[in-house]
């Protein structure tokens, strides 16, 4: 090798890997208001039809689905693609660029108002005018958008109730009765803080997980997230500051696993490994538990969720969407409503740990039996299901306190919790941190 | 024209036609989204939509944005520590494993093991290994060295520290190969003659192996510095997506990401720093370029 050989290949590979290293960050395009399709009352033509990550487990169901669609009308055609969840968003928000989103899509709560707000979704409500009924009303209620009337822009799917899950045993070792659970923010903290005494360090209360709690456990306190016209950030209040003073002091006293002040993922192997007592929030998880970690499945015990003032949960439904411009939309509304209803729902729910949006579905008794009440997974299902019941939106996540605020808003919740700010300052400078954000969204 | 060996006589065109496959793959997948990026700094575009043309706002937001100044903060620390342990250490890695003893072979092969092993398995056994209630910590607390678990993770500087740890571990294996073949190529007879004058181990390593292997430490120096200015998965993994305690470990492409991706992605701002870590990336290039053009000299 010569001398100057590596030189040349040092000086050419860094050029490439400059390049390299900001090439990957550019985005353009844009997205205008699409033209309407009409309907022309007849059920047929090709129409794609996108899940996120249903394959393969589910793959037999969903084609069950499409067989029996396609059979009913014959003339119709459904063409079924899977994504991965993993980038799921980047490539519906690539495909909206491109002019390319499939007729029937399978959208999140963010992919919803993202495709809603820039005209992408067809008014299903419009579609069909007694189709409001066939749901829970806090899923129908979700998908309508701010300014655009009784209009409902996707039909709701799937829904994933809070509820509560803990370790009964852990529980009653702290002089806690496990049957009177924690039912407000203030309640769970002073749980919580008992546990943190008891435990003597071999297990914690909690996960940290700000951004996890947020704004979700200030919405419980009746703390104002947002002003009454909803265009700035109010959550500045000597209650938000006493959230983060119960915060510090017990991430202090060994309530919550440090490391998840920063992270979260670990918290089905610490809950199943007896180190934390209150588990995840989600019936689903109640399944994992059953299956990995026997032991702490039977030592499980299942509430409803904390809703604090409030009294109900929240509501975030899967949904469909259907493309505006769709070439075929009466198949694509047909085929959406298809899988929407009660029957196929329900089948759905049996096959996985979720719950159907569709009232006549929910009602089904199998979402009501509480066994002997001793079974975490049947009691989880029953009191999931109770729950959606009367969910609300005002207890959603509102849609201004995007990933980005999350993210300022956690940054400063972090360094307070760990003693580096003063809670008031920290409530203080989150708020006008969330406040520019959210002021830079609307000048754009 | 067709020779006698059948081949056809190549014309003027012929050398670009092989290029051209080539070419349109740099230019489509790197030359285009460059300027792509160069032209979205310029704009205040966001993810779904075009932006219009702001001048040098972008540029003039980052200059007084906190965050840009602490995530600059952390990439030059980072490649200035991760950097000088990169070139060295591997070299004296290499050096050893050269030594002809038995079994010396399963050392090489366990050196490289960590290049193999995914950037994600690598964070998640780190993880593990310096939480607070991991290896590290429960053999410092039995051993009665430390009262509090030292938070490895938990803390921004700490955290910097253990991604540049796994960084340099991660690296070691690879750099070594790239000096194993350096050293294959350093003549024998340099050793023999300077042994024959006197020279000791020591002697002949700074006098001859550095040296004759100088021209690879430029190299190794340059590709570590590109990937300790671009480090993101040791961070994200060890230290969750705020990028440590208050984002406080935060690089430039970490920011990057936090800055462009989501629906609410910032496109325009986030190209703006991407042009930024370009130009800091450049600057080491030059600096690179007037170490090797004195190093011929």
């Amino acid at each position: 090798m010569t001398r100057s050989n590596p030189t040349r290949i040092a000086v050419a590979l860094l050029a490439a890997g400059a390049l390299l290293s900001t090439s990957g960050c550019g985005l353009s395009g844009g997205a205008g208001d699409a033209k309407e399709a009409e309907r022309t009352g007849r059920v047929a033509g090709r129409i794609t039809f996108r899940t996120l990550q249903l394959k393969p487990t589910f793959t037999a169901y969903v084609q069950g689905v499409i067989d029996a669609f396609e059979k009913q009308y014959p003339e119709a055609e459904v063409i079924w693609e899977d994504v991965p969840g993993d980038g799921y968003n980047e490539k519906l928000v690539a495909d909206a660029q491109a002019g390319a989103l499939p007729d029937v899509v399978n959208l999140s709560t963010d992919s919803f108002q993202l495709l809603g707000d820039r005209g992408m979704l067809a008014d299903v409500a419009q579609l069909d005018g007694a189709l409001a009924k066939e749901y829970v009303p806090g899923a129908w209620e979700q998908f309508k958008l701010p300014g655009r009337g009784d209009s409902v822009y996707a039909y709701p799917w799937y829904v994933t109730p809070e509820i509560l899950t803990y370790n009964r045993e852990l529980f009653e070792k702290a002089g806690l009765d496990p049957d009177r659970p924690p039912t407000g923010v203030e309640e769970f903290f002073d749980c919580a803080e008992r546990i943190a005494a008891a435990s003597g360090g071999r297990y914690s209360a909690f996960m940290a997980d700000p951004k996890g709690r947020l704004p979700g456990d200030w919405q419980k306190m009746g703390i104002p997230i947002l002003s009454e016209k909803q265009d700035r950030f109010t959550f500045d209040t000597d209650k938000a500051v006493e959230w983060v003073e119960r915060m510090k002091d017990l991430y202090a006293k060994g309530a919550m696993p440090k490391e998840s002040l920063l992270k979260s993922d670990d918290i089905n192997q610490l809950y199943g490994g007896g180190k934390i007592v209150f588990g995840p929030g989600s019936p689903g998880f109640v399944k994992d538990i059953k299956q990995n970690a026997p032991q702490i499945y039977a030592k499980t015990q299942v509430a409803g969720a904390v809703t604090g003032k409030l009294g109900h949960i929240g509501i975030y439904a899967q949904s469909l969407g259907i493309r505006k411009d769709t070439e075929h939309l009466d198949a694509a509304a047909e085929f959406a409503k298809w899988v929407t209803n009660g029957p196929n729902q329900v089948e759905f729910s049996r096959k996985a740990t979720i719950y159907p949006s569709n009232a006549q579905g929910l009602a089904d008794p199998f979402f009501s039996d509480r066994g002997d009440g001793k079974d975490a997974e049947t009691l989880a299902r029953a009191v999931g299901a109770d729950q959606l019941k009367t969910a609300a939106l005002d207890a959603n996540t509102p849609v201004q306190w995007t990933n980005q605020v999350g993210d300022a808003v956690v940054r400063e919740m972090q360094k307070a919790i760990k003693g580096e700010q003063d809670p008031r300052t920290a409530v203080q400078k989150a708020q006008e941190a969330a406040n520019r954000l959210l002021a830079a969204a609307a000048e754009k | 024209m067709e020779t006698e060996t059948g081949l056809v006589h190549r014309t003027w065109w012929t050398p670009y036609l092989f290029l051209a496959p080539g070419l349109a793959m740099v230019t489509l997948f790197s030359l285009w989204p460059f300027v792509n990026t160069v032209i979205l700094s310029f704009t205040d575009a966001r993810i779904l939509r075009g932006g219009s043309f702001v001048g040098l706002d972008n540029y003039r937001r980052a200059f007084a944005d906190p965050d840009f100044w602490v995530a600059t903060g952390n990439s030059v620390l980072y490649l200035a520590v991760v950097v000088p342990c990169l070139v060295l250490l591997p070299l004296a890695l290499a050096v050893l494993v050269r030594t002809k003893i038995p079994g010396i072979g399963f050392f090489r092969s366990a050196f490289y093991t960590p290049v193999i092993a995914s950037a994600v398995v690598v964070g998640l056994i780190w993880q593990w290994v310096l939480r607070s209630d991991g290896l590290v910590n429960t053999v410092f607390q039995r051993l009665h060295l430390v009262s509090e678990p030292v938070p490895f993770l938990t803390d921004s500087a700490m955290l910097l520290v253990s991604a540049m740890i796994v960084t340099v571990w991660k690296g070691l294996g690879y750099y070594m190969v790239f000096y194993l073949a350096a050293l294959g190529n350093v003549p024998a007879t340099l050793y023999e003659a300077a042994a024959l004058d006197g020279a000791g181990p020591v002697r002949r390593f700074f006098s001859i192996t550095v040296p004759q292997v100088k021209p690879m430490m430029l190299l190794v120096g340059t590709l570590s510095a590109i990937s300790a200015l671009r480090v993101f998965t040791e961070i994200y993994i060890l230290g969750g997506e705020s990028g440590g305690p208050g984002g406080g470990a935060r690089t430039l492409p970490f920011l990057i990401r936090q800055v462009g991706l989501g629906f609410a992605g910032e496109t325009g701002y986030a190209s703006a720093i991407s042009i930024l870590l370009f130009l800091l990336t450049l600057v080491f290039s030059l600096l690179g370029r007037r170490l090797s053009k004195g190093d011929e000299r």
